[in-house]
């Protein structure tokens, strides 16, 4: 059977003093080996909660046509449509009109999880109702519908989304569009001019 | 001796502590769960992605309504509880799907699926700045009606994420074990 001395005399001095080293080192490798296993564990749930998410504004001036999830993005239109019934006092209904020019023709990859929204001043943001349903010319659809259209190259889809802001976020409210392929990035155009 | 002692000491400490931890340890389903955020009637609850507020809560034998033109009367075997609240959405639009009766036993009640074809019945599509008036239908026995909790969530398939739990309190009165009842609601009038 083995005894191993732990007693405190010259040689034990000296394997402390090599042990105290390590021991430092150690440590110190601590303080860079624990926040690369955060960031190794962590690091897909971060990518995934960036791909889901539309974080990152691009503006795009009015009149103006973007390059965004492979297609042209332009918006046409945007205003109010006024006069409708049975809608509470204070809700408008706002229509966002898009012409589409594709461009890689895979809109089913990346256009997947595409999102039409609108943003105000105060960053609140309104997506699509379906409380609002007002008739649309037969060349216009919807972006989740544009996704599965199989639009070929050079075509040009006309998109337009229904919402129901109120009153008061009519003077500040923007058009904006998320596509998974280009999240966390998203476009965000200027009101129209006139 | 000490020495020793103090070992001993540390080492209970150690041990009572690793079992309070144990203990005290919440279950999984707790901590993948909603997130409650409690209310009574007639306070605004904040939950993350929308604001409730309980305005009332009516319980009848019969509901009267209308659908696709003609009238019906839906009874029960039990009492129909009737919830009007206020709902608005936070900073984006969003869904409630409806609401959770929770009895005084831990008995869940969704919102009836009795009046989907019905005018105002879940889910409420909100969206910020456009708060809605909306009622919450259940039905559920007699017993169920004292002391129950109002679940409402923005979410269907939720964890993480709030969900406000509004304590509905006594309903009954006369020493009887159901609420007081009317007749006949109808769901036609004006919230």
């Amino acid at each position: 059977m083995a005894v191993v001395d732990t007693s405190d005399d010259g040689v034990g001095d000296g394997r402390s003093g090599v042990e105290r080293k390590w021991r430092r080192r150690a440590l110190w490798a601590l303080v860079v080996l624990v926040p690369l296993t955060l960031l190794e564990t962590s690091y897909e749930s971060v990518l995934t909660l960036l791909r889901d998410k539309d974080f990152v504004a691009r503006d795009v001036p009015w009149g103006s046509a973007t390059h965004f999830g492979g297609s042209d993005w332009q918006l046409t239109d945007l205003r109010a449509a006024l006069g409708m019934k049975g809608l509470a006092p204070d809700a408008i209904p706002v229509l966002a009109d898009f012409t589409v020019t594709v461009g890689d023709p895979d809109l089913q990859k990346l256009w997947l999880g595409c999102k039409v929204f609108l943003v105000d001043a105060q960053g609140r943001r309104w997506t699509p109702t379906s409380s609002v349903s007002l008739r649309a010319p037969g060349d216009v659809t919807t972006c989740g519908s544009a996704t599965f259209s199989g639009a070929k190259k050079g075509d040009k889809l006309k998109i337009r989304e229904t919402f129901l802001v109120p009153k008061d976020a009519t003077a500040t409210i923007r058009a904006a569009v998320g596509v998974g392929s280009e999240r966390p990035y998203y476009l965000r155009f200027e009101r129209p001019k006139s | 001796m000490i020495r020793r002692s103090a070992n001993l000491v540390l080492f209970c400490i150690a041990a009572a502590l690793c079992y309070g931890m144990q203990v005290s340890k919440p279950h999984y389903a707790d901590l993948t769960g909603p997130i409650p955020v409690y209310g009574r009637i007639g306070e605004t609850v904040d939950a993350r992605g929308f604001s409730l507020k309980v305005e009332k809560v009516a319980f009848a034998r019969k509901l009267k309504t209308s659908a696709f033109g003609a009238q019906k009367v839906l009874t029960t075997g039990g009492v129909w509880a009737i919830v009007t609240a206020e709902i608005a959405a936070g900073s984006t639009s969003t869904t409630i799907w409806g609401g959770i009766w929770k009895g005084p036993t831990g008995l869940r009640y969704d919102t009836t699926e009795r009046l989907l074809s019905v005018p105002g019945a879940p889910p409420y599509f909100i969206e910020p700045g456009l708060p809605k008036k909306v009622r919450f239908v259940f039905e559920f026995p007699t017993d169920q009606a004292n002391g129950a909790t109002l679940l409402v969530s923005n979410a269907r398939f939720f964890a993480l994420d709030s969900e406000a739990r509004i304590t509905l309190g006594g309903v009954t009165s006369g020493g009887s074990n159901s609420p007081t009842t009317m007749e006949t609601f109808d769901l036609d009038q004006p919230i």
